[in-house]
């Protein structure tokens, strides 16, 4: 029942874009431009700057795909119930047989996908481009690559749980995203910061998710790996109960309030 | 079943205890509808029939009494009682315009737990009840609003609820689609449905409901049994129980 119910979401969202054909065409135009700007910037630079030993249009791509990556799946956790609200489908789709956190996952289903291709065609395009010596740890990779994807679930159930009862979990969003781009190591590497940063950083999740692929996509050590690999899957079981159970909280206290549908 | 349900709309920050505002919308309400049987809700606008609708439908939650469907309570058991109560709203924007009504039904059919095998057959026998098989393939943002309307009660149908609740149902409809909603609630209720009806229109109230409900101002003020009454009879009983006033505030905003 769950395969059909995502296949038929998911193919309510295909329709929905193909319908919407100028979207479709614009985002893979800003795809483009993004490797593009990453290229440029990393020529600049110059080739002498080789942060974490790769080179910086890697470390580049590897860190704004992945930040994009998963600060997009958050989003569309958050999307999903703010075009329900704007659309007038939140309480209908809220009466349905089926459950409201299951219902949230399967709504993110297609973003997800849509983002993983995006990453993948994003990541890929740039070690065609630019072809640096990958030494690729698939498995690890995989498995940076899906506990990543559990703590962006379980911080978009927060983020919609936002929505749902201040009905602004975009800025709430916008603010998360904003320390993500400064103390991830996103776009310089994360000792370049100050050492109250550094601390911080280091209790971002975003942080070992993008340290772990680099290791993945570039590196043959396979103990730093491991480290980021058991921080991330500690993140992941402490935030997705906590995201599950918010979540259903203040969907909850919405029905009691009768403010399910406001925005 | 509703005993004595209250519900009161409070306006507060989210993370304050301190209320801004707020509205009593339902006082104290008991409420009961067998199997089969159609009972309308009358009254003027924010008398509370939308929030009584609501509640079954586990949209709202009550804040005193409690709302029994099919034997679950909607507070502890919501997901059981949304298995089986289909509901038409008032509102046309509850569809995903840029997707055909069969789309819509689909999708909908999918999520209600309607077996794959039988979606396809359970979307045209809903499109066939409300009289859209031909405009099924059409999107919905072209829809007009008596085509909403019949949409809205083919996916309260999919399910195959057990208690069905209609919120204004022709509103926007022309008197040919209206008598054949009246002959398909009748058929529904014939099945052993349980319908709860909002209506501003006593004649479509006369002609379908075996009781109506007259709330005002959240509280309920009387049942009686129509079946029997005729629309003129309907009205006169409204009248009585509401003011000369109400009936004249009535009739300009809907006629009936």
């Amino acid at each position: 029942m769950i395969f059909h119910k995502a296949a038929v979401v998911m193919k309510k969202d295909i329709l929905t874009s193909l319908r919407y054909r100028s979207g479709l065409v614009f985002n893979l135009v800003s795809v483009a431009l993004q490797l593009a700007t990453f290229y440029y910037l990393a020529r600049a630079v110059g080739p002498q700057f080789r942060p974490d030993g790769m080179p910086y249009v890697m470390f580049l791509i590897v860190g704004t795909g992945l930040y994009t990556f998963l600060i997009a799946n958050i989003h569309s956790f958050l999307q999903t119930i703010q075009q329900a609200q704007q659309g007038g489908t939140l309480e209908v789709l809220m009466m349905t047989s089926t459950p409201p956190a299951e219902l949230l996952f399967l709504s993110a289903l297609s973003s997800f996908a849509g983002n993983s291709v995006q990453f993948v065609l994003y990541v890929g395009a740039g070690m065609l481009l630019f072809a640096p010596a990958v030494k690729l740890n698939a498995v690890g990779g995989a498995a940076v690559m899906v506990l990543s994807l559990l703590i962006a679930a379980a911080i978009g159930l927060i983020a919609a749980g936002l929505q749902i009862s201040i009905h602004k979990g975009s800025a709430v969003l916008w603010l998360l995203g904003s320390c993500a781009w400064l103390m991830a190591g996103t776009l310089f590497p994360v000792n370049a910061l100050p050492k109250p940063l550094q601390v911080l950083s280091n209790l971002l999740p975003f942080t070992h998710s993008l340290t772990g692929m680099r290791l993945a996509l570039f590196e043959a050590d396979s103990t730093a790996l491991l480290r980021e690999i058991g921080l991330l899957l500690l993140f992941s079981l402490v935030l997705l109960p906590v995201g599950l159970v918010f979540f259903t909280w203040t969907v909850r206290r919405a029905r009691q309030c009768g403010t399910l549908s406001f925005y | 079943m509703f005993g004595s349900v209250s519900k009161v709309f409070r306006q507060r920050a989210f993370f304050s205890r301190a209320v801004n505002e707020e509205t009593q919308a339902l006082k104290n309400v008991s409420l009961e509808v067998a199997a089969g049987e159609v009972l309308g809700l009358l009254g003027p606008n924010g008398s509370g029939k939308s929030t009584t609708l609501k509640l079954i439908s586990t949209v709202l939650l009550p804040d005193d009494g409690r709302v029994i469907v099919a034997g679950f309570d909607t507070r502890s058991h919501g997901q059981q009682v949304r298995r089986c109560v289909g509901f038409a709203l008032a509102s046309e924007r509850s569809f995903f315009p840029r997707l055909t009504a069969r789309e819509n039904l689909e999708f909908f059919a999918a999520l209600e737990d309607v077996p794959r095998c039988d979606c396809s057959d359970r979307v045209e026998s809903a499109l066939q009840q409300v009289a859209m098989c031909d405009a099924a393939d059409k999107q919905v943002m072209k829809f007009s609003s008596g085509m909403h309307q019949r949409l809205g009660i083919a996916r309260a149908l999919l399910k195959k609820p057990s208690v069905l609740l209609l919120d204004e149902p022709s509103r926007s409809l022309d008197l040919a689609t209206s008598s054949q909603l009246r002959e398909l609630i009748q058929e529904l209720s014939d099945g052993g449905i349980a319908i709860l009806l909002a209506t501003h229109n006593f004649a479509e109230a006369a002609e379908v409901c075996d009781r109506v409900a007259v709330l005002q101002k959240g509280s309920l003020i009387a049942t009686s049994r129509a079946c029997s009454l005729s629309d003129r009879q309907l009205r006169e009983f409204y009248l009585t129980l509401m003011g000369e006033q109400n009936l004249i505030a009535w009739n300009e905003e809907v006629p009936a």
